[in-house]
């Protein structure tokens, strides 16, 4: 009797989180253009004559940015996005960018449409995470631009997102007026591993991705190990991904990621390990400091993003963020832009690695050389750094 | 899947067998420290439970509890480690900081627990959906406050290390590795092993566990030779909040150092399972939560290590989530009856109303 009511409660407790963690509040987003950044367009008396003699560039394109969940000064992709948002409207004579902070999932949707209703001509979304509503956004109004940063639309026929990723629709031609930013994950994965095999003294490397689903992970991974072996032909290069699905055991969970790659140093002995996990692999990188070995950090600078674990972060594997954001509203302001997928990588400095901090006396001359050569050969397109067959696709 | 029939047709079941046995007695000493690890909290959990319903209080809030106890112990060190000295002790790594900031979550876990016992003991609610409160306000509040201090890029006050056994002893053939598994841990996991042992004496040796077991069988009778129903009551529902409290403490002080939206992930419902797996007994409970960590380090040792040869196609076409569905499914295998039967006492649940005095 007892027995199913308890194990009934539990039951009822499980799907009761889950339906509360997926009906967040939905109070009025408020769209707030920050004080703290700066305003003047360009008003600034300029020390180099050529530009002083040309006009201050001037716009009246109106620009909003709604970030995921968290905050403006996150020193993660918020930040980083909003601060290229700003560059880049101060470059064209725009004003500064207004912006909205979700505070869950759900809001994402609404807040995006609380740009469109006040008619602003350029809305950034930030992350993965908001692919699905900046593509309903983007088919909703067809004579907005959308920059979607770090997303890769997967449309039906019709320009709605596809769910089941067919991709039938070509979303280039079906949303003309959004700009999905890619990165080549590969280069910089490929320049952490440089700097990862030159690091060990094993010749033991490791790699941990957040699941075997994300093509960008895989890709980082698989540029981490080629860039680890153009350094030491022999090196040993271990990869696992925590998970195989979605759950939030792949980027949400830094307890599980902790005692994932704890588990994982015991057995594979790997003295530095590059995370591709986001939060579950801030887990990975406390792993890391306990167990005494190094740790590399993914897509922006960890040493600031996650000063938990600054003993023992080498650099990390970084996509320009700020950059690419600014380069692509100048090309909306100089009404050259187009839309569909645009490609960041090392010809556009759309990704790098990060300053090492206090790691620097790690980095022989040798390697400093060395990255300076691979970079210009992926600037000039004659380094390989993805598998030719497989980029981005998992295998066991 | 391919793999897994080809697998299942060509191969003689008791080769795979030993060669699994093989596997685990190769990986589990290098991961056995792991193992308590992750039982740690749901040990913690399930001992909350077993105490709350052996005098007859179903606590479904420990879930709740033990997240609102990891945020207020990662909030309260974030603050007050500023103001104090740093120096982190040789042992264990214990800082001022972290020992307010274990108390304030201890007190946490106390107070919550305090409104569950009143709800559910004085004013007769019913348990289950105190306990169901209890969570979805700990989800709320703890998810909004993190969003409002947080800003998002995390900070810490530290963590409890990990005491680091002498090699000597973690070396020793065949039992090393026991040894390394109980004592390669931080404060909380140590100290387990060791609330479990004194619980399972007390709940089964004492005169407290006798009177608790009797409230939680019968409280009429219990009442009738003299016993507090009420009071033994509260204090069971404190002590077993204490203890989710730590499990909670656990989470953002020495599984890592620092809070995370709904970090928990379900961890105090599972150490609900692990309570009726264990048959509301102390030691029962613990090995039950081992069962559920082992289970998950085993499946994560296949995804980066996996055994070579027959067994090892078979364990990897298994899926991840295979292995996630195991503590689930070995719950519902239990609760079912199927192995065994999990009796839980009498007057679990039931509210207990004092016989008006005639």
């Amino acid at each position: 009797m007892r027995i199913r009511s308890t194990g009934a409660a539990l039951f009822a407790g499980v799907a009761l989180i889950v339906s509360a963690c997926s009906s967040g509040a939905t109070t009025a987003p408020s769209v707030a253009a920050p004080t703290t950044a700066s305003v003047a367009p360009s008003t600034a008396p300029s020390t180099a004559p050529s530009v002083a003699a040309t006009p201050a560039p001037s716009s009246a394109l109106k620009i909003g940015v709604v970030t995921d969940i968290g905050s403006l000064n996150d020193k993660n992709f918020n930040e980083y996005t909003y601060k290229g948002a700003v560059a880049g409207a101060t470059d064209i004579g725009a004003a500064t960018p207004g912006s909205v902070v979700p505070k869950s999932s759900t809001e994402y949707a609404q807040d995006i449409k609380s740009f469109t209703d006040q008619h602003y001509d350029v809305i950034v979304t930030v992350g993965f995470n908001l692919t699905h509503d900046t593509i309903g956004a983007a088919k909703a109004n067809p004579n907005t631009w959308f920059i979607g940063v770090d997303q890769a639309p997967c449309v039906d026929p019709t320009g709605a997102d596809d769910t089941k990723f067919a991709c039938k629709g070509d979303a280039k031609t079906l949303l003309p007026k959004y700009i999905s930013i890619t990165y080549q994950e590969d280069q910089a994965g490929y320049l952490a591993g440089m700097v990862a095999a030159s690091v060990s003294k094993s010749g033991t490397i490791a790699a941990i991705g957040g699941t075997s689903l994300c093509a960008p992970c895989i890709r980082y991974i698989q540029g981490f190990a080629l860039g680890a072996q153009s350094i030491n032909s022999s090196i040993s290069v271990k990869t696992a991904y925590v998970t195989g699905d979605f759950s939030t055991k792949a980027f949400g969970d830094p307890v599980y990621g902790k005692q994932y790659a704890t588990s994982f140093i015991a057995q594979n002995k790997p003295d530095v390990i590059f995370q591709v996990a986001g939060a579950t692999g801030n887990g990975i990188l406390d792993a890391a400091c306990s167990a005494k070995i190094y740790g590399i950090g993914v897509d922006v600078d960890q040493f600031l993003s996650y000063p938990n674990a600054d003993t023992c972060i080498v650099t990390s594997a970084e996509k320009h963020l700020t950059n690419s954001v600014e380069a692509t509203i100048k090309t909306i302001g100089a009404a050259t832009a187009v839309g569909g997928p645009q490609l960041f990588n090392a010809s556009n400095d759309g990704i790098g690695i990060s300053d090492f901090h206090d790691k620097t006396s790690l980095i022989s001359a040798d390697l400093t050389t060395k990255l300076a050569t691979a970079l210009a050969a992926m600037k000039a397109g004659s380094l390989v750094t993805c598998p030719a067959t497989g980029c981005g696709v998992y295998s066991k | 899947m391919d793999g897994l029939i080809n697998g299942l047709y060509g191969i003689p079941l008791l080769g795979i067998l030993v060669q699994f046995v093989g596997y685990i007695v190769h990986i589990v000493p290098d991961i056995s420290p792991l193992l308590l690890q992750a039982a740690t909290p749901l040990a913690l959990g399930a001992l909350c439970g077993v105490i709350c319903e052996r005098s007859g209080v179903v606590n479904i809030g420990i879930e709740g509890t033990m997240l609102a106890s990891a945020f207020v112990a990662w909030i309260v060190g974030v603050t007050v480690a500023p103001l104090l000295p740093a120096d982190p002790s040789p042992i264990f790594g214990i800082t001022p900081t972290l020992l307010i900031a274990l108390v304030a979550a201890l007190l946490t876990a106390l107070l919550i627990s305090l409104v569950h016992a009143w709800l559910s003991i004085t004013v007769r609610a019913d348990q289950i959906i105190s306990g169901t409160i209890i969570n979805i306000a700990a989800f709320g509040v703890t998810g909004y406050l993190f969003q409002l201090i947080e800003k998002g890029s995390p900070t810490s006050a530290g963590a409890f290390t990990a005491f680091t056994p002498p090699s000597q002893l973690v070396q020793i053939p065949l039992v090393g590795w026991i040894f390394n598994m109980f004592l390669n841990q931080g404060p909380i996991a140590m100290s387990v092993i060791v609330i479990v042992i004194v619980m399972q004496v007390l709940l089964f040796r004492s005169r407290w566990g006798l009177r608790t077991r009797a409230v939680g069988e019968h409280p009429r009778a219990a009442e009738t030779v003299g016993i507090d129903v009420v009071r033994l009551r509260y204090r069971n529902v404190l002590a077993g909040g204490l203890l989710a409290g730590l499990a909670g403490a656990f989470l953002t002080m020495e599984a890592s150092n620092s809070f995370q939206t709904a970090m928990t992930q379900g961890r105090g419902f599972i150490a609900l399972a692990a309570m009726i797996i264990g048959r509301w007994t102390p030691l029962g409970a613990l090995g039950a939560a081992l069962l559920f960590s082992s289970s998950q380090a085993i499946a994560q040792s296949i995804t980066f290590a996996p055994p070579g040869g027959d067994l090892g196609t078979i364990l990897t076409a298994i899926p991840a989530q295979g292995y996630d569905m195991l503590p689930y499914l070995v719950t519902i295998i239990v609760v079912a009856g199927l192995i065994g039967r999990s009796i839980p006492p009498a007057a679990d649940g039931q509210p207990y109303e004092r016989e008006a005095a005639t």
